[in-house]
């Protein structure tokens, strides 16, 4: 009752946050993920590319490329326009321009697992051995508790109605790592700059702390989950293809009947689901290569 | 210097539209459709199933199968469980039951037009090549519910072939009301007797739902204050786009959407250029 008080109280002096009601503006352009799809990084490159007078801190990303869950209000009316904002919203129709940075799911699974854990929402004790993983896994593929639905409904929602337009553009965390410089030439060409190839440099130097650190918060939980004496393998965090030694292999089975098409579709090689037992459950977007 | 005192104000008062926003719960069972396919229909046709006891008119439609886009959050609040009810929004997780309804887009851009004429957001004399352009660009400035592609894209791709999400064609609908109706049923958990269902279809038919729009249309929340020369209740039939739009609108349409419809079962007139929005 109070916390609804404080919520409504806050809404006209503009210190809320409206995160999926935010007022959109025609030439708004959003870099759009699933939570735990290496977005933070993302965002640490972009803004050092578009803003290098200053080397972009956590001190001062909010104000640069703000995220909508958390940003007020009033900072976001402020803004100067044209806006780069951060987005974990399913799809909405009024992104106009949007930047969509999907992640394999397997490894956005083990890496939401990870996170949970360190933030002590989940991890009961009492389940032994791989039970815990796999009662997340179960509910991140019901999409449980997400304020942005599943993976899939996430991924595909962009991506069906999206995938061909101009103003859409499809990045692969896992290219991202493997050739950071070209994909971010790809979203300089996109947002219509002209980028050399030192300030592409530039941007992928002031952003590889930031990298690390994310990786350094997957290895952290990892660690908090050794230290609750779970047996869980610990693989180089964030790398792609570490899921392989962080999820059981019932947990990656069910991943990929959920979401196989969908995954392939994507360039997600499938590990153990044959092709008729990955069903869709989400029939995905048609055949044909990915628009990259 | 305030910002959103108004809607802050009607949130207080519960008189926020529930729309997008509405507090979903479990048990709900949600009819959706991109404005112009059917959606009043299905909806007479649901409650008819559902209440064979009284005679459902626009007047007590809102009880019945209330409309998230048309009442309030307070008003939503009150209905009691399990819902059912009507919204045309894109796609929403939260949604725990689903009957999706979806009709061809070139069908639904003409009756857009004349729906948009009888809301006076454009002048007759509009000029329908137009119209259909913002209807492709979802440039129209009502439609929050995003473009038909968009909105039937994603809900489809997301749910399709899920136990809780059931695919009707509106064609379909029309063509063998019958068989589709008596899958409606069983999603609904209802006993799809024959005779129950030609009861349903007897007085939910376009000829009934005209009478009652003559008579209660001045009344009911959808028509209420808004041109009564021209019908919310549209012909009921499929293909019309054939002889009312123009070619180049028709080939606009099946460009920009052309893959996501062949997959729903729409012919195009011509191979639609490129693209593989589809599902």
């Amino acid at each position: 009752m109070i916390e609804d008080l404080i919520q409504i109280a806050k809404r006209p002096l503009g210190y809320g946050s409206d995160g999926r009601n935010i007022d959109v503006f025609d030439d708004d352009t959003f870099l759009v993920s699933f939570p735990k799809s290496g977005g933070i990084w993302t965002r640490f490159l972009l803004a050092n590319l578009l803003y290098p007078q200053e080397p972009v801190s956590f001190r001062n990303i909010d104000r640069l490329i703000p995220e909508l869950e958390f940003a007020k209000r009033r900072m976001l009316k402020r803004m100067s326009c044209p806006r780069l904002l951060s987005s974990h919203e399913y799809f909405d129709p009024r992104y106009r321009k949007v930047i969509y940075l999907v992640r394999d799911a397997r490894e956005v699974a083990r890496s939401q697992f990870r996170h949970q854990r360190a933030l002590r929402r989940i991890g009961d004790k009492r389940l032994a051995g791989n039970h815990a993983i796999e009662q997340f896994v179960t509910s991140f593929i019901a999409g449980d508790g997400s304020d942005y639905g599943s993976w899939g409904d996430h991924v595909s929602s962009w991506l069906v109605p999206r995938q061909n337009a101009n103003d859409f553009l499809l990045l692969r965390y896992e290219d991202m790592e493997a050739q950071t410089g070209l994909e971010l030439a790809r979203v300089a060409e996109f947002l219509g700059m002209k980028a050399s190839q030192d300030s592409i440099a530039q941007a992928v130097e002031r952003s590889s702390a930031v990298q690390l650190s994310e990786l350094e918060g997957d290895e952290r939980s990892a660690s908090a989950d050794d230290s609750s004496g779970h047996d869980l393998a610990v693989g180089r965090p964030g790398a792609a293809g570490s899921w392989r030694e962080g999820l059981p292999e019932t947990c990656i089975a069910d991943l990929e009947t959920a979401w196989g098409p969908l995954m392939k579709w994507l360039g997600y090689e499938l590990a153990l689901a044959k092709d008729h037992e990955a069903r869709a459950r989400v029939e995905p977007v048609s055949p044909g290569a990915p628009a990259r | 210097m305030m910002y959103g005192v108004n809607r802050t104000a009607k949130y207080l008062l519960g008189k926020d539209i529930a729309g997008r926003q509405i507090a979903v719960r479990p048990d709900d069972t949600f009819i959706v459709s991109y404005p112009r396919s059917g959606n009043t229909w299905t909806r007479f046709l649901i409650a008819n199933l559902l209440y064979a006891d009284r005679p459902v008119t626009f007047a007590n439609i809102e009880q019945l199968i209330p409309d998230a886009e048309a009442q309030s959050s307070r008003y939503m609040k009150r209905v009691r469980s399990p819902r059912v009810i009507k919204s045309h929004e894109y796609f929403d997780h939260r949604y725990p039951k689903v009957l999706y309804i979806t009709r061809d887009p070139r069908d639904v851009a003409f009756s857009y037009y004349n729906f948009s004429r009888k809301y006076r957001q454009i002048p007759d004399d509009f000029p329908l090549e137009r119209y259909v352009h913002d209807f492709v660009t979802g440039a129209l400035t009502s439609a929050p519910w995003g473009t038909w592609a968009e909105n039937v894209g994603t809900w489809v791709a997301a749910r399709n072939g899920r136990p809780s999400f059931l695919l009707i064609r509106y064609e379909d609908l029309i063509e063998n009301t019958e068989t589709e109706l008596a899958k409606v049923a069983k999603f609904f958990g209802l006993d799809p007797a024959p005779e129950k269902l030609r009861a349903a279809i007897e007085k939910s038919s376009a000829q009934r739902l005209r009478e009652l729009e003559n008579k209660e249309g001045s009344e009911w929340v959808t028509t209420k204050n808004k041109r009564s020369d021209i019908p919310f209740v549209g012909n009921a039939v499929a293909g019309g786009w054939k002889s009312k739009l123009p070619a180049s609108a028709v080939a606009e349409i099946e460009g920009a959407w052309g893959p996501l419809m062949v997959s729903l079962g729409y012919e195009l007139t011509e191979r639609a250029a490129g693209g593989s929005i589809g599902l």
